[in-house]
């Protein structure tokens, strides 16, 4: 054997196991979410005999699922939306503009990044139970931009700072306002990262349970993730209907990784080099 | 043109959020207004719903013009929730609670229920576990036990005589010896929550230890440093280490893992639960009744009698907020109704805290196990605070895994109860 070829199998096969590792565990749902409960009881592992779409059905109906779906759909793209205005807005700023306190503003704004929602949960859930905005869609919405817009003026900032400001100086000297620069120079021109964080904003919100059950707890303002995990009760059994909810909620995070997989790895590694 | 179409979008979307952000408050205590707001994690399932539309039933000819909403929340999240609702003053009216521990650590949240369920008294059992200083916070459901379930199918194939298990821990112990030779596990074990231990303490505290050593228990003076006390969680190891648990204890959830190990009769024992799920009901299904049995827990220390823990399992409680307290409670008296009840044990197979129910049709284990209520006694980890049983839990895996003394985890459990 070659030693060109005898390379191309020393990484193959290493990448190989690692794509099944990846991959068995939604493969384990999906063969799961075909058996009956008594046959995943008495062997989860083997392979399902028929494919049974009804427990897909009773996952989907007995939960009202088609509400939780258009739910998420409408908090998440609001969230999304005010997370680029307010993200990209305030990483023009951070990175372009030059101002007292710049440096303090951005390291304050990272310091965001470090609190987990658990820690600010119950005092949150009082100010939102006091403003009267626990369990309304703005109250959530207003929730996930607090929660994920460090990560996204963190993001942009870093972007933004690989534009050269004689770009900016240059639109000023033209007569641009700053809001002028901002909408007609730097949206354009922060339109990839805008993307690939707007993906993933969109993909922590729709994964998120504990921010949505926590801020909207009536059944009729859930969340998909949050009726999925609503599918098990303390000492639920029935695995086969839980697995096909998780399929279900699965299947929008999976159609957005296989069409937008490059700008993911894009966004994950934006601001790393300059230029 | 891409610019404003962005801009639309914003407006679209902030328009309907404003919209939206005024939908029904069914999250809220809403009793005031005609209606009431339950929060349970049984209503959404579907074995549920015929108590359900029985309690219903019973609620409306005492208020036909209140509108009661059930919401079933994910379990897994259900205390922290709660949490959440108690901090911020708002949440349901009615609510679903365990039994012990995590009903006691929110009583400050709840209406005692003393003056409304004085007619309910008699005829339900379990009220111990939703008391606290004498205050009743919670009308119990459904009774919870722990005992210990054996696959009488594995007896025969080990030549063991189904109808006489051990009454010994040494007998107890041969006889693991045998079904190990026939190729089955002692007992199914799930470990990885931590809660494998919360079964074994009170399926063998009975018989380990004395019963002023038991009553002592359950009335909060425990003695961690009592060679009884400490046997118990020596014979926890021990049974680790004489490889008598299903294998990889620790990474295996109990639910619904280990009792799955016992109902594909891969394990001869198991202490399961007498309501919910790892029940009789769910046994049946698969071993079928006639080879189904239920023991009592093997004698450890000579002279003491062997009793079948239980206490009340589930029970529904007023919120400290809600508008109509005596509205609510009345509901909380429907979901205790007989008729609510006995429905309940029909489809979920739950041990009913209402005793008076027949259960002559369900088969020889649940006789036994309902025979045994009457000179039952609470569980030993109910008795415990949920933080001390979490400490437990973590506790009890660094025992199997071996990386503890019994010495160490008594200490540290006594320091965490004398805490509080």
């Amino acid at each position: 054997m070659s030693r060109v070829r005898l390379g191309w199998w020393l990484i193959a096969i290493p990448m190989s196991l690692l794509a099944l590792a990846t991959i068995y565990p939604l493969l384990f749902t999906a063969n799961v979410a075909m058996k009956t409960r008594r046959d995943y009881i008495l062997d989860r592992f083997s392979l399902t005999d028929a494919l049974r779409w009804e427990n897909i059905s009773t996952a989907w109906n007995s939960v009202g699922m088609g509400r939780y779906f258009v739910n998420s759909l409408l908090v998440v793209t609001a969230s999304v939306l005010l997370l680029l205005l307010l993200g990209s807005m305030a990483g023009f700023a951070l990175s372009q503009l030059r101002f007292r306190g710049s440096s303090a503003l951005f390291l304050g704004c990272l310091a965001g990044l470090f609190i987990p929602f658990q820690v600010v949960m119950v005092p949150l859930a009082r100010i939102m139970a006091d403003t009267a905005l626990i369990d309304t869609y703005p109250g959530l919405v207003l929730v996930y931009v607090a929660q994920f817009l460090p990560f996204t003026v963190f993001l942009m900032t870093s972007y933004y700072k690989g534009i050269p400001p004689e770009i900016v100086d240059a639109a000023r000297i033209d007569g641009s306002t700053v809001y002028g620069v901002y909408r007609r120079i730097m949206l354009p021109l922060g339109t990839p990262a805008l993307l690939s964080v707007g993906i993933l904003n969109a993909l922590f919100c729709w994964n998120d349970v504990l921010m949505a059950l926590v801020m909207m707890p009536s059944a009729e303002h859930r969340t998909l993730m949050v009726g999925v995990t609503s599918l098990r009760g303390q000492y639920s059994d029935n695995i086969p209907t839980f697995a096909s909810g998780v399929l279900i909620a699965a299947i929008p995070v999976l159609l957005v990784y296989l069409f937008l997989q490059r700008q993911i790895a894009d966004g994950v590694a934006a601001g790393s080099t300059k230029g | 043109m891409r610019q404003r179409a962005m801009w639309s979008a914003v407006l679209v979307v902030g328009l309907a959020l404003a919209g939206c952000g005024s939908a029904s408050d069914s999250g809220k205590s809403t009793s005031s207004d005609g209606k009431l707001v339950v929060w349970d994690w049984k209503s959404g399932e579907p074995f549920a719903k015929s108590y359900l539309d029985k309690a219903k039933a019973d609620f409306k000819k005492k208020h036909s013009d209140v509108e009661v909403e059930f919401v079933a929340q994910p379990f897994d999240q259900y205390y922290t929730l709660l949490g959440a609702a108690i901090q911020s003053g708002k949440g349901p009216d009615v609510m679903l609670f365990n039994g012990g521990g995590q009903i006691r650590d929110r009583v400050d949240a709840l209406v005692p229920l003393n003056d409304y369920v004085t007619e309910d008294k008699q005829r339900l059992a379990g009220w111990e576990a939703f008391t606290k200083d004498a205050k009743i916070y919670a009308s119990p459901v459904t009774l919870q036990g722990y005992p210990i379930y054996y696959n009488k199918a594995i007896y025969q194939k080990a030549n063991l005589d189904p109808a006489s298990p051990a009454t010994t821990w040494d007998k107890f112990t041969a006889d693991c010896t045998a079904i190990a030779k026939a190729g089955a596990k002692c007992f199914a074990l799930g470990n990885k929550e931590g809660v494998g231990i919360q079964f074994w303490l009170s399926s063998l505290g009975s018989t380990t230890l004395t019963a002023q050593e038991y009553d002592a228990w359950i009335t909060g003076k425990r003695d961690w440093q009592s060679p009884n006390v400490k046997r118990l969680f020596q014979l926890w190891k021990e049974a680790g280490d004489k490889k008598m648990n299903s294998d990889g204890a620790n990474s295996t959830a109990m639910f619904n893992d280990s009792f799955a190990l016992f109902q594909s009769g891969k394990a001869a024992h198991v202490m399961g639960l007498m309501s919910d799920v790892g029940h009789w009901q769910d046994f049946n299904e698969f071993l079928t009744p006639e080879k189904l049995g239920v023991m009592k827990a093997p004698i450890v220390t000579a002279g003491t009698t062997p009793s079948l823990p239980y206490d009340g399992g589930i029970g529904y409680a007023v919120a400290k907020w809600t508008k109509d307290p005596k509205m609510a409670a009345d509901l909380v008296r429907s979901l205790s109704s007989a008729d609510a009840l006995k429905a309940f044990y029909a489809d979920a197979g739950a041990i009913a805290a209402d005793t008076t129910i027949d259960v002559s049709q369900a088969g020889p284990a649940v006789a036994t196990l309902v025979s045994e209520l009457k000179s039952g006694k609470p569980a030993l980890h109910v008795a415990l605070s949920s933080k001390t049983l979490d400490l437990m839990g973590r506790l009890s895996q660094q025992l199997l895994s071996g990386s503890i003394t019994v010495d160490e985890v008594v200490k540290q459990l006594a320091a965490s109860d004398q805490a509080g």
